[in-house]
């Protein structure tokens, strides 16, 4: 940590507007000299691109690190979101591991969150989340690890029956949530950042990162036909 | 039958039971009434006209068949609908010889079924008028056991009732046709009907063609009844009057008019955005027969059979060859018609999304390029209109009455009134009810505190589960002081934690080291056993005492907050009594 690391990011959105304000937040917060504890690198913005096609481009190209990248494109095969990844799976960073995906977007509708992580977002945030907030959630992508927004936890909790009280037995099981993975989406949905979540249920940091992550695949990888009923069906609140 | 429906409207409400049981036809072949005087005496005057004149016709009814005419039928849907006598127009299944027509007739009509068996056959001898009759009633009458339960028959009596009564013009319409032009083509019409019927009766069921001709509308029916007896009654009149009526001429005409009416009903029933409801092809074949028996009984006037061949090729050979030469007329001018549907309900949405657009989107920006300067303004404008956006987008209105909406315009009520963002989100949704209403009143002021007092982020999240439904409020402030807010904290107290306790719920109050929670819970489901509430005048309930909720302070001692991580399950007792700032509050 003494030795700030630099993130490489290319920020896809068709909105130039949305594009050149968050560059601005960006670089002005993290080039304030860590204003906050989890800005320990330093940001550099590699690319910029607006649709599916430029942005697989601009990626395959720039290697970055992470690509923050909004849910709603033009062009591809009308995925937007979700086609940049599919494009852009088995591109490497610079630095040697895949290119890491925080879907950003102002659409909470389900069917948008579900697109877009299952077809291998680490994240999803929406579009109001602060700077710093973002900032936090870009270097915990780049780290490999999932950044859960309190929405998508519901989400999460809805889809896999755990609000109902569906718990799985075993870890290995993809449908349900454990009982743990359970209490820390309940934390995030509850407005929890990661470090209280982790303070609430005497873990360390590093171990609610574990079961977002966990959570995440479950997310990715689990058949249940709640999941895709429920995105289709409903809207996140 | 002429008589009938007088008859049948004047009746005494009590007949039906024994019109169940009176029916007997004795073996001579005489109808023999054993009822009362009075059923007696109602009867008495039909009874010279109908059995008589066809004694020969007796046989066909079988008395043997029905040993107990209907007692079941008449006696089941009866006190249903005391206030209406007559017993729903069924057919019989017990009791019949044919397809139960004639019992079910009887029945509802309050005459020996053996009348009504006679007067069928006696009026099917001459011109086959009886045979349609027949035919007309087994196509829309339904099946005893395959009617509607006896709730839902009230309704659907009343039209059939309704059809009978004008049905009973029908055949008359039919005799008189037949008694003014005894035409050699009417009575062949006639003949070839009543040599068909039978086949079908006595062959398989063909359940599937008396639904479909039960399910169609019957107005249309009830329309070409009525065209048929208008057309004879004109008839008639003008016969009488002296013209020289062509039975030839109107007999065919009628039938033409008859098979349009059937196709053009199909053509009714399906025009709305390009047939909702399957077309009934029975329906399409039947006009299309009468229209061209029709037009060969009118071409075929007089002649003889080998010609009426020749007739029959001819007109068939033009109608397909008009079909052939209009068919890419119709389909294309069918494709337009289903582009421009298309493109006109397009074009109405799209008039309904920019009329919303104007109206809210376009009200606001235009807001605050006003009030640029004011950026708190901006926010709380941009923040609101986003809101109203989305529910919008999202189609609320369908939610209209679960938590989630109550949830979400309380939340939005919060922001639009104090400018501060509140994250809301719910898990799982349930329909409201008065006790969710407490608790959405409860997360109200929670919030509304916590945004007044509190900084940003405010999060509440609710969660429903199968027997309660929680809910957290946090905000990320330096937590309220209970003591330097004195009203606030009979806010808390009264809106809050006496609110969830009225009704069955609890309340609690974590105060964490940068922020404050507030956890609600309220046990759902049947053994819900909270009082109601007079939640809407707190003044008059004075404060309750706090048995259940406990305002804590676990913050300074982290390791005093309960480590199981759902709190609300433990909420009455858990939280050591750490409370420093409201000892009074405490439960022990």
């Amino acid at each position: 940590m003494t030795d700030p690391r630099t993130i490489r990011i290319v920020i896809v959105d068709d909105h130039h507007m949305f594009r050149t304000g968050v560059r601005s937040e960006l670089t002005s917060l993290a080039g304030s000299a860590a204003i906050s504890s989890p800005a320990t690198f330093r940001l550099q913005i590699a690319g910029e691109a607006g649709a599916v096609e430029s942005a697989t481009q601009v990626i395959t190209q720039e290697k970055p690190d992470v690509v923050l990248l909004d849910v709603h494109l033009p062009g591809g095969d009308g995925h937007g979101g979700a086609d940049v990844i599919r494009a852009c799976a088995g591109v490497d960073s610079q630095a040697g591991v895949p290119v890491r995906f925080l879907a950003l977007s102002v659409s909470d509708a389900a069917e948008d969150v579900i697109a877009v992580i299952r077809a291998g977002a680490r994240g999803y945030v929406t579009k109001t989340i602060s700077a710093e907030e973002l900032l936090t959630a870009i270097g915990r992508v780049a780290d490999g690890d999932a950044v859960f927004s309190p929405r998508l936890a519901g989400f999460v909790l809805d889809a896999f029956g755990a609000a109902a009280g569906e718990v799985a037995e075993i870890d290995e099981e993809l449908d349900r949530l454990t009982a743990r993975e359970r209490e820390v989406m309940r934390l995030i949905a509850r407005g929890y950042q990661y470090k209280e979540v982790a303070k609430e249920l005497f873990i360390s940091v590093k171990t609610v990162e574990t079961h977002v992550s966990s959570v995440l695949r479950k997310l990715q990888l689990s058949s249940r036909h709640e999941l895709t009923a429920w995105a289709l069906g409903r809207r996140l609140l | 039958m002429r008589v009938d429906p007088e008859q049948t409207l004047t009746r005494p409400p009590n007949s039906p039971q024994r019109v169940a049981a009176t029916p007997r036809v004795g073996e001579d072949g005489r109808v023999q009434t054993t009822t009362s005087s009075e059923e007696g005496a109602v009867q008495q005057p039909q009874q010279p006209q109908q059995p008589q004149p066809h004694s020969q016709a007796q046989p066909r009814t079988p008395s043997a068949t029905h040993p107990h005419p209907q007692p079941q039928p008449a006696a089941g849907p009866l006190p249903a609908w005391r206030a209406t006598p007559r017993p729903p127009l069924v057919r019989h299944r017990g009791d019949k010889v044919l397809a139960g027509v004639a019992a079910g007739l009887a029945a509802h009509l309050g005459l020996p079924v053996g009348w009504v068996r006679v007067a069928f056959v006696a009026s099917s001898i001459p011109f086959g008028a009886g045979v349609v009759v027949y035919i007309f009633l087994w196509a829309t009458m339904r099946e005893e056991g395959s009617a509607a339960p006896v709730s839902g028959m009230p309704p659907a009596p009343v039209a059939v009732t309704a059809g009978v009564i004008s049905t009973t013009g029908a055949p008359l319409g039919g005799a008189a046709q037949g008694a003014v032009g005894p035409e050699p083509s009417a009575a062949a019409s006639g003949d070839s009907e009543s040599s068909v019927s039978p086949h079908l009766h006595q062959g398989i069921d063909l359940a599937g063609l008396r639904s479909w001709l039960r399910n169609s509308n019957q107005a249309v029916v009830l329309t070409l009844l009525g065209v048929a007896a208008l057309v004879a009654a004109a008839a008639l009149w003008l016969g009488s009057a002296g013209f020289d009526v062509h039975a030839e001429v109107v007999v065919p005409v009628v039938a033409i008019v008859i098979g349009a009416i059937f196709f053009w009903s199909q053509l009714d029933d399906s025009s709305p955005l390009g047939g909702r409801r399957p077309v009934r092809w029975i329906w399409l074949v039947v006009g299309l027969g009468f229209t061209l028996l029709g037009l060969v009984a009118l071409l075929v006037r007089g002649t003889n059979l080998t010609e009426l061949w020749q007739v029959l090729g001819a007109v068939l050979a033009a109608l397909v060859g008009i079909s052939v030469l209009c068919a890419p007329w119709i389909l294309r001018l069918w494709t337009n018609l289903r582009e421009e549907q298309t493109a006109r309900i397009r074009a109405t949405e799209r008039a309904d999304i920019a009329a919303h657009l104007h109206d809210s989107v376009l009200q606001t920006l235009a807001l605050i390029q006003r009030q640029s300067t004011d950026s708190a303004t901006v926010a709380r404008l941009a923040r609101a209109q986003e809101r109203q956006l989305r529910s919008y987008l999202d189609d609320e209105d369908s939610r209209a009455g679960t938590l989630g909406a109550a949830l979400t315009a309380a939340m939005g009520e919060v922001e639009e009134l104090q400018g501060v963002p509140v994250q809301l989100v719910v898990t799982g949704d349930r329909p409201m009810d008065q006790h969710l209403d407490a608790l959405v009143k409860a997360v109200r002021e929670a919030t509304w505190n916590a945004v007044r007092h509190a900084s940003p982020p405010v999060s509440a999240y609710v969660e429903v589960g199968p027997d309660a439904v929680e809910a957290f409020v946090r905000d990320h402030g330096s937590g309220f002081d209970l003591d330097a807010v004195p009203d606030d904290r009979a806010g808390v107290r009264e809106s809050i934690i006496g609110r969830m306790e009225r009704h069955g719920g609890t309340a609690r109050i974590r105060r964490r080291a940068d922020g404050t929670e507030i956890e609600l819970r309220l046990p759902v489901g049947d053994s819900d056993t909270a009082t109601p509430p007079p939640a809407t005048t707190p003044t008059s309930t004075p404060a309750p005492a706090p048995v259940a909720a406990s305002v804590t302070d676990p913050a300074p001692d982290p390791t005093a907050a309960p480590a199981t991580p759902a709190p609300a399950n433990t909420t009455p007792t858990a939280p050591p009594p750490t409370s420093l700032n409201e000892p009074q509050e405490q439960p022990s």
